[in-house]
């Protein structure tokens, strides 16, 4: 939260600025990449190891392969959730919710207030061990229908759900 | 109609509150509609029974049996009104099933008459609401007239009750003042108009589904000797004439194309007219009407006030003839694969690209478009176009080149300049154009297709931007809308300047913002 008060200091009189993700949320995706690479990991380690014994002249390259493989994950799960945590900001007015993501391809999501259907707000084990929620906004779109900010501080993310429940609500079916 | 009071108590309940309008029960040849398609799997049950393994055909004759007596029930116990603002359907013996559906979801009453149908003078009726993933109530069968009522009757009362949450205190007068509004026809379309439908579409998938079906049909019929004979004959010829000499060969593989290409041609044009033989479009107070078919008739009713999207679209072949396809989006229904098949995807088949204009107002109420005040998109985007073209066309004649060592192998790269004129010219024909109350996009280079959506229907706006658009500093802004099945993505505009796509998307945003949904 520090980030995003000093953040808006600098601009005082804009009514709408960006807001960053909590800064948690780089911990928290390099815990979720670095745990699910290492199952995917472990895999191919029990792969490269019946292999060896299979062909024991393939040993070294097994060994080797699984060591870059290794070390490739750990540097992706590392290096890129910091680089993903920069794409990420959203505002809010008195009318629209942009939210703008993506490292490959930019994506800026305007979302108007009064087509919110409704709100979820979602906090998974590694969010919870971060003290972080989600939260997703559904409108009645097809291929846009619903909008994810991950990554918000617990509390802040239950007052922008209940601010968007409370003038976003009368619209929606 | 004769109507036998079976409402249980708590529907006599709820009856006290509201107002009942109507009510009804299905036609008494449902039995008979239902004997004959449960009968089919009757025969061979029977057959199986008499004649062959009794084991295997008892249960297929159960269930056969207990297909017959559960349409029995069915049709002995099912039950629909008008209630309360709610179009009520119930039924079971045991356990009553009863569902409500608000009238002012529905969004299609859809009515479908089958060969048999049509001998008997009856009619599926299909309520379908924004719900999503198929008919929320079928009906089947009701006589002609009753399907016809109970239309009129949903959505003269579905616009009382709009009248009436837009202004209270008028409501009793709204309610007199619902009379039946005329039917004006708007278009039709005559065999001719089918038929070059028939002849735009694409050949070649319908002949190769068609030759398909033959080959499956006769690897089913044809006892396995004569088969395998036909096989072994067709491929002594084939060797007959490769030993002819290249020539033969060639002749035969053209005439063998061309063969397969007029049988697609021919079964496209005689399937276009059956599918929409005597298409009607209309309107009908608030809703568009479409009535088609030859064999199975169908016709269903459109609220304008739910189309989300219109896409006239223009594909290559038609765009070369002037003629257009209308397609239309209500919210929340899905595409589903026999839509296709059903026609249920056009608005309009066919149409020329000239008639579209004057028929948009019968469409959007309150449309007025100066053809003028179209905007174009980023000026670099032919140069953008062509650029990806070329670069495509290298890597092709390049790896041509490789592996021929020929120098036709760069004949690919002939495309380029054909392509620079094609987007040249096209790029002057699309873009976007933002009115009081519309967006209007126009995309495409060779074939096109032009989108006109409500801003109060808008639900989202993205700008999107890949590394090809940040290099060239564009972008690409598309529009979601409720329920876009049928109309190819919806509204899209790419190559727009950057700036300029994120200004538009907040203005999109906002307008839409200031005005209220309603589905």
């Amino acid at each position: 939260m520090e980030n995003n008060e000093t953040h808006s200091s600098s601009t005082t009189e804009q009514v709408e600025e960006f807001h960053s993700l909590d800064p948690r949320a780089i911990s928290l995706w390099r815990t979720t990449y670095l745990v699910s690479f290492g199952i995917f990991i472990l895999v191919m380690l029990a792969v490269a190891v019946s292999l060896g014994i299979a062909v024991p002249a393939a040993r070294i390259w097994m060994a080797t392969g699984w060591m870059a493989l290794t070390a490739f994950c750990l540097w992706f799960s590392f290096w890129f959730p910091a680089r993903y945590y920069r794409t990420w900001r959203w505002r809010i007015d008195a009318k629209v919710l942009e939210i703008r993501s993506g490292r490959l391809v930019e994506r800026a999501r305007l979302i108007p207030l009064n087509r919110l259907q409704h709100v979820d707000l979602e906090r998974g084990l590694f969010e919870r061990m971060y003290g972080l929620s989600s939260l997703i906004i559904h409108t009645a779109g097809t291929h846009a229908a619903s909008t994810r900010i991950p990554g918000l501080e617990a509390d802040e993310a239950a007052r922008l759900r209940d601010h968007l429940v409370e003038i976003g609500g009368d619209d929606a079916v | 109609m004769p109507f036998e009071d079976l409402t249980p108590p708590q529907a006599l309940e709820k009856l006290g509150q509201g107002i009942k309008v109507f009510e009804g029960r299905l036609h008494p040849l449902t039995l008979i509609v239902s004997f004959l398609k449960y009968g089919r799997a009757l025969i061979p049950a029977l057959a199986l029974v008499l004649f062959g393994n009794r084991w295997a055909g008892a249960p297929l004759l159960f269930f056969a049996l207990i297909g017959l007596a559960a349409t029995a029930i069915k049709y002995f116990s099912f039950s629909y009104r008008i209630e309360n603002n709610e179009l009520i359907t119930q039924e079971g013996v045991i356990e009553k099933r009863q569902r409500h559906i608000p009238l002012e979801r529905i969004q299609e009453i859809s009515i479908e008459q089958g060969v048999l149908h049509r001998l008997l003078g009856v009619v599926d009726a299909k309520i379908e609401t924004g719900s999503g993933g198929g008919a929320e109530a079928s009906l089947s069968v009701l006589s002609r007239a009753e399907a016809d009522k109970l239309r009129q009757m949903v959505f003269a009362h579905a616009a009382a009750i709009r009248a009436e949450k837009t202004a209270p205190e008028d409501a009793v007068t709204n309610e007199a003042s619902v009379v039946e509004p005329e039917t004006v026809v708007i278009r039709r379309l005559s065999v001719r108009d089918l038929a070059l439908a028939g002849l735009t579409s694409n050949h070649l998938l319908s002949a190769l589904a068609l030759a398909g079906a033959i080959w499956n049909f006769a690897d089913d019929l044809l006892p396995d000797a004569i088969y395998a004979k036909t096989i072994r004959l067709i491929s002594q010829e084939a060797k007959h004439w490769a030993n002819q000499g290249i020539e033969w060969a060639i002749a035969v593989t053209v005439g063998g194309i061309l063969a397969v290409a007029l049988i697609g041609i021919v079964f496209s044009v005689v399937g276009s007219i059956a599918l929409f033989y005597g298409f009607t479009f209309s309107r009908r107070g608030d809703d568009l009407q479409r009535r088609y078919g030859l064999l199975t008739r169908r016709s269903s009713s459109l609220p304008r006030r739910r189309i989300q999207v219109l896409e006239i679209e223009e594909k290559a072949l038609r765009r070369l003839f002037g003629w257009a396809t209308l397609r239309a989006d209500t919210s929340g229904r899905g595409r589903e694969d026999s839509d296709d098949n059903k026609g249920r995807d056009v608005l309009l088949p066919i149409v020329p690209v000239r008639d579209v204009d004057e028929l948009l107002p019968v469409i959007f109420l309150d449309v007025s478009f100066a053809e003028t005040d179209w905007r174009r998109v980023s000026s670099r985007a032919v140069l953008r176009e062509t650029v990806e073209t070329a670069v495509v066309c290298l890597v092709i004649a390049a790896a041509l080149f490789f592996w021929s060592g020929s120098w036709w192998a760069l004949l690919p790269l002939v495309l380029v300049p054909l392509a620079y004129w094609l987007f040249g010219f096209s790029y002057r024909q699309i873009g976007y154009n933002l009115g009081d109350a519309y967006l209007r996009t126009r995309r495409g280079w060779l074939g096109r297709s032009t989108h006109i959506v409500p801003i109060n229907k808008i639900q989202t706006v993205e700008v999107r931007q890949s590394p090809f658009d940040r290099w060239w500093g564009m972008a690409t802004l598309t529009v979601d809308t409720a329920g876009q099945a049928f109309t190819g993505g919806g509204p899209q505009v790419s190559n727009l300047p950057i700036a300029e796509a994120r200004e538009l998307a907040a203005r999109l945003a906002r307008r839409a913002a200031v005005t209220e949904y309603k589905w």
